[in-house]
């Protein structure tokens, strides 16, 4: 059975390309932004969910993962004292600045944790792996910021001020896309880094060259050829960020969790549920973020809506006569709503597929070069699917409404 | 004004169908509503007021027309007379102003739109000047979409739109677009539309006006055929005279009056 709209669709091919063009310039816009969003939530939240903690022990005026107060290292061994508790690992979040061979600076996050622990660091290592963490001044970093940092490979040597740093290892999927440059080491090392931050620096500008000194050096010029002492143990005097917790197989978290509140002193802890959605609240809705991508897809539905209104109405006044033959033929509406629905759908669909193969390889472009994940899951396929159909058949209304008020008379105009 | 009595030009054709008609009622021996049944199309009073701006314009006064069952009806005028007004009144697709149309018997001015949509669809064919052809389908598929509205699909709605273009001679151009048409072809690719679902009534605005002599001549025979071998009544708007030759009844209409 001949199908109108799709034969009225391919009547006009330059036109049909035209129109195509403009729903995939929408559907990307849409996918793009709702990808973005997607993958920058979901950036935002890698570490928690690598992680294979169960309960995340902080400071009660913890704002996201990123920021918080610190807490006394003591607060780690009296985890380990509460029922329940399988094991307790200590998490240390530092800022620090990184300073490239050609005199630029980096601010990075520096993350301490166990290497050999079980609760952090589960991610993929592309090269390296975390043993080498052992060393002093060595870091792991995601692949995606060896550019940011002018590395070019694991062994090169920058500075994290006014520390010299290795790079022993390349991590994957562990960049935040708010955050700045992670950098992952031991404790130890991540004690000392963020330690000897650029808030204890004395830094001056030599001959274009940034030169520091800090409590743990003398001096960072080239000419030193001491060494650092190797970064001494964590005291109880120290402080970190998180207790990372790991319940007993069958341990009721929400009792643990009530035990560890408890136990510990002006902290609060989370489920690894609740720090994933404390985070993502904090940065989809109380940042900008969330509304600036969200308006982007909101703008890129309604250039769709237009491009595609624009369509079917300028087809719909083309072909005003035969509707309206049909309907003087005895038609009911519903059929001539048919045909224009259908050439809507059509519309959707073809314009739909080709965006998202369009959106899927802008994606492995941007994660393999910028470390900029486009997050496309199938549930967010189907769903820019469903507002591409609804783009598309709602933008018929217009061409219905002017088909609904055809005068049937018009058929015996010549 | 009866239109029903309006001269035919040929007056030796219309003498025999008098002779023929006329024993048949005389026989039947029908009542003035029996006779009534017999009418294809008996409109009464039909006027047509349109509204452009304030002033009230009457395109139709008083019109009066019987149209017997089987024959072909010419409705003739200048331009801007009020034909195609009358034609889409009777037709269903207007409702007038005042007065009543009954078609096959059923008073079509009482009827909702939905049912005169129903009354439409299963009764009435149409043809028109411009064709009225989906430009993007073939002349097959042009078909194939009335059968589809009427609600016959897949192999039957192929099978019966062959058929229906193998009796308008389109054998050989089923599967040409619109566009690879001559005129004539186009207009009997409208005929077999015309057709589908075998209507009682075939309602024509000026078929063989867009024609050459040697097409028109063609739509002419082909319109003589539907309504003498189909017993279809065939109402035709035009300004073709040669029409007048395969007409039962003419028509004339001049500032919205039946003379």
């Amino acid at each position: 059975m001949a199908s109108i709209a799709r034969k009225n669709l391919f009547e006009d091919i330059p036109r049909f390309i035209v129109a195509q063009a403009g729903i995939m310039f929408a559907v990307s816009l849409v996918t793009i932004q709702l990808g973005i969003l997607d993958g920058f939530s979901r950036s935002t939240t890698r570490l928690i969910e690598q992680s294979d903690a169960d309960l995340w022990v902080s400071s009660q005026e913890m704002l996201h993962l990123e920021v918080t107060l610190p807490i006394p290292l003591e607060r780690l061994l009296q985890t380990r004292q509460v029922n329940g508790v399988e094991r307790a690992e200590a998490l240390i979040s530092r800022s620090g600045v990184w300073l490239d061979s050609a005199g630029h600076i980096v601010p990075v996050k520096v993350w301490g944790f166990n290497p050999g622990g079980r609760l952090f660091g589960n991610w993929r290592m592309s090269q390296g792996s975390l043993s080498s963490l052992q060393e002093p001044y060595t870091f792991i970093t995601d692949r995606s910021n060896l550019g940011a940092l002018d590395l070019k490979q694991v062994s090169d040597v920058g500075k994290i001020v006014p520390l010299q740093a290795k790079l022993v290892g390349l991590s994957e999927d562990t960049q935040s896309m708010a955050s700045s440059t992670s950098l992952f080491a031991s404790l130890e090392n991540a004690n000392a880094f963020g330690g000897s931050g650029s808030g204890n620096l004395n830094c001056t500008i030599q001959a274009g060259q940034v030169e520091c000194l800090s409590p743990l050096t003398r001096s960072t010029s080239p000419s030193s050829s001491e060494p650092p002492p190797p970064p001494r143990n964590l005291s109880l005097e120290d402080s970190i960020s998180y207790v990372l917790v790991q319940a007993k197989p069958d341990q009721d978290l929400s009792e643990l969790k009530k035990r560890l509140e408890s136990a510990l002193p002006n902290t609060r802890v989370h489920t690894k549920a609740e720090m994933v959605e404390i985070t993502h609240t904090y940065w989809r809705k109380r940042t900008g973020v969330g509304f600036i991508l969200g308006l982007g897809a909101t703008v890129g539905v309604i250039v769709g809506m237009v491009v595609v209104s624009q369509i079917l109405y300028s087809s719909v006044s083309d072909h005003i006569k035969e509707f309206g033959t049909l309907k003087a033929m005895g038609a009911s509406d519903w059929v001539v709503y048919g045909v224009i629905t259908e050439q809507a759908l059509w519309m959707a669909v073809l314009g739909y597929v080709p965006s998202m193969a369009l959106c899927l390889g802008l994606g492995a472009w941007t994660v393999a070069t910028k470390g900029i994940v486009i997050l496309i899951t199938p549930g967010t396929a189907i769903a820019i699917l469903g507002v591409t159909v609804i783009m598309c058949v709602g933008s018929a209304l217009f061409a219905i409404q002017k088909v609904t008020h055809v005068d049937p008379a018009i058929v015996f105009k010549a | 004004m009866t239109a029903s009595h309006i001269n035919i030009a040929n007056p030796v054709r219309a003498l025999k169908r008098s002779a023929f008609t006329l024993p048949e009622r005389t026989l039947s021996n029908l009542g003035v509503w029996e006779r009534f049944d017999r009418k294809a199309i008996v409109a009464r009073d039909v006027e047509m007021v349109f509204r452009s701006g304030t002033e009230p314009s009457l395109v139709l006064k008083g019109i009066d027309l019987d149209i017997p069952q089987g024959e072909i009806q010419l409705l003739m005028g200048p331009s801007g007379s009020g034909k195609t007004t009358l034609l889409s009144i009777l037709a269903g697709i207007l409702t007038p102003t005042a007065g009543s149309v009954c078609l096959l018997g059923q008073e079509i001015t009482r009827m909702s739109k939905q049912q005169l949509s129903n009354f439409r669809l299963n009764n009435i064919g149409f043809i028109f000047q411009g064709f009225n052809l989906f430009p993007a389908l073939t002349a097959l598929e042009n078909v194939e979409v009335a059968l589809k509205v009427k609600g016959v699909r897949g192999t039957v709605a192929r099978r019966d739109a062959h058929e229906l273009l193998s009796q308008v001679g389109l054998e050989d151009r089923m599967n040409y677009l619109p566009r690879d048409l001559s005129g004539g072809q186009k207009q009997r690719v409208a005929i077999a539309r015309a057709l589908v679902g075998n209507p009682k009534l075939i309602m024509a605005d000026e078929p063989t006006a867009s024609l050459d002599s040697h097409s028109g001549h063609a739509v002419i025979e082909l319109l003589r055929d539907l309504a003498k071998k189909g017993g279809r009544t065939v109402l035709i708007v035009t300004h073709d005279s040669r029409l007048i030759d395969v007409a039962d009844r003419v028509a004339y209409l001049e500032d919205g009056i039946l003379t």
